[in-house]
């Protein structure tokens, strides 16, 4: 049998406790994969080759049976205080607005700079993987135009472009899921990588040269993330341009791109175990690290339609010349589960108006309707993106468990905290 | 008529039904209510979170990733433009297939 795993990725890293698990069935309805067994009443496993690793199970359970079992706290914590390594720390968009929770705040605080200043004083030097979400519209954004330019203009180009719609490839679970359920529809994915592929080249080759000067190999890169499916992006074999750039340059040295990866519940873990609490640490500017500037755009990639909004805003003003008069782009917002949008763009110098014609979709399993439009050929849109997670990553498999939701036992804490 | 059993007749009163039945309405009532605020609550806070980055994208003063003068910046220094051989070679991958046979 073909494993769903290339060598050396990570997998099995979500798991079900047998020893908690009631059979209760409701992980099952949050399933985008059909990947767990079991019948009801009787204990269930994850099928770990159908598996996405999305955690959308672990943060659902009502009993708290299902856990992420790739525990790299500790190791972090050690590069830490070796005293030679450069961490760095990439900090995903839906991180700052649910960190607060596991130290007792609101749910959507914003604590950027509270973050920056937890990070900094637990040793870590900071790039804000927003940064490297402007990166991904550049590609991504400049990929989709060249397809319209190609498709619907006729005109000439010289890269080796993909067949439209294109798809976002931002989220890895989703990834995961066309490679393993539609790997004929794999050259839809834009092949702009992640905002986590992109984050890792640019910390090891810019960030080594232009902002620390440090040696490539001293850098530890720590991706903290909402999702766990990142910690198996993050060990895709693929993952290691810096290394590759660094090999045709006098090094020689094997590493990945990020090197571990830490959800927001390890981040919350971290931060604990060294006695750091957001609440109460000092807030810490950014201003004077170019690898942590980011725009809005940036920052809405961890919602649902916010991929499809960043990227609207750029390749309006690449094909028409002009800002967008309105940057909120209120179709694309909401948690409907299926939006679409008809764009108009009117071309630059006296072009004709094209209609850009865009679908947002999330929770993977809303998807197969447009995928099959898709297979059959006869799929209106130009630019699909897809999240995994319901809400989008705000609402990720990595990130604190929040008492509101599905999971009793944590409701029963946040009523009866003694307990 | 020593043997003769007669079943005790079930008596209840008008009023005692309605009372009852007010009862139930009232348990059942309060369970839907519960379920629903449950999945109601379960939005809440994925509304809450998405609610705080976009309040994050209204506070920064750039709003456009093509406006990032830092990313520009390494552009400028590093990969060129977008889609250049560089950028193609760091930024951009392959998928594989992963189909279970």
């Amino acid at each position: 049998m073909q494993k769903s795993y290339q060598n050396h990725e990570l997998h099995n890293i979500i798991q079900i406790d047998p020893k908690v698990c009631k059979g209760c069935d409701s992980c099952k309805s949050f399933c985008p994969a059909d990947a767990i067994e079991g019948s009801y009443g009787a204990t269930h496993s994850i099928n770990d080759e159908r598996c996405l690793q999305c955690g959308q199970c672990l943060v659902n359970c009502p009993f708290g049976s299902i856990q992420d079992t790739v525990d790299v706290v500790d190791d972090v914590i050690e590069k830490l205080q070796d005293g030679k390594s450069t961490v760095v720390a990439m900090v995903a968009p839906a991180v700052r607005v649910a960190l607060g929770e596991a130290f007792g705040m609101e749910p959507g605080t914003l604590v950027t700079q509270k973050m920056y200043g937890a990070l900094k004083k637990a040793g870590f030097k900071i790039m804000d993987v927003n940064f490297a979400a402007d990166n991904t519209i550049m590609e991504e954004g400049t990929e989709l135009v060249e397809k319209i330019q190609t498709y619907i203009l006729n005109q000439p180009n010289e890269h080796n472009l993909g067949p439209l719609p294109q798809f976002t490839s931002c989220c890895p679970a989703w990834v995961r899921y066309v490679e393993l359920y539609h790997p004929n529809l794999r050259e839809h994915l834009s092949s702009a990588k992640s905002p986590q592929g992109m984050a890792g080249p640019v910390v090891k080759i810019y960030g080594a040269q232009e902002i620390w000067n440090v040696a490539p190999e001293d850098i530890y890169c720590v991706g903290i993330y909402p999702c766990t499916a990142k910690k198996f992006e993050a060990s895709r074999p693929e993952f290691t341009a810096a290394a590759d750039y660094w090999k045709k340059r006098g090094h020689s040295a094997n590493y990945q791109d990020t090197d571990v990866v830490l959800t927001t519940r390890d981040l919350a873990r971290l931060l604990k175990k060294l006695s750091i609490d957001i609440q109460t640490v000092e807030p810490a500017d950014e201003n004077d690290n170019p690898l942590a500037e980011y725009t809005g755009a940036g920052t809405i990639f961890g919602a649902t339609g916010g991929v499809m909004e960043a990227a609207l805003r750029t390749a309006y003003f690449v094909t028409t010349g002009q800002e967008l008069s309105t940057l909120d782009y209120e179709p694309v917002r909401g948690l409907q589960q299926v939006k679409t949008a008809n764009v108009p763009l009117r071309l630059k110098n006296n072009g004709p108006e094209i209609v850009l014609k865009v679908a947002v979709v999330h929770g993977t399993k809303n998807v197969e309707p447009l995928l099959k439009e898709v297979e059959q050929g006869i799929s209106p849109y130009h630019f699909i993106e897809v999240m995994n997670c319901p809400g989008g990553c705000v609402n990720g498999g990595g990130q604190p468990i929040n008492p509101m939701g599905t999971s009793w036992v944590g409701k029963f804490k946040a009523i009866f905290p003694w307990s | 008529m020593k043997y003769n059993y007669v079943e005790k007749a079930v008596q209840i009163t008008r009023r005692e039904f309605i009372g009852l039945a007010g009862v139930a309405a009232a348990a059942l009532w309060t369970g839907a209510y519960a379920v629903t605020d449950l999945v109601e609550d379960r939005n809440k806070y994925i509304k809450m979170r998405m609610a705080g980055l976009y309040k994050d994208d209204e506070k920064q003063a750039v709003r456009q990733s093509h406006n990032n003068k830092s990313l520009m910046q390494m552009y400028g220094k590093l990969a060129g433009k977008p889609m250049s051989p560089l950028a193609e070679e760091l930024f951009h991958t392959q998928y594989v297939n992963r189909m279970i046979s």
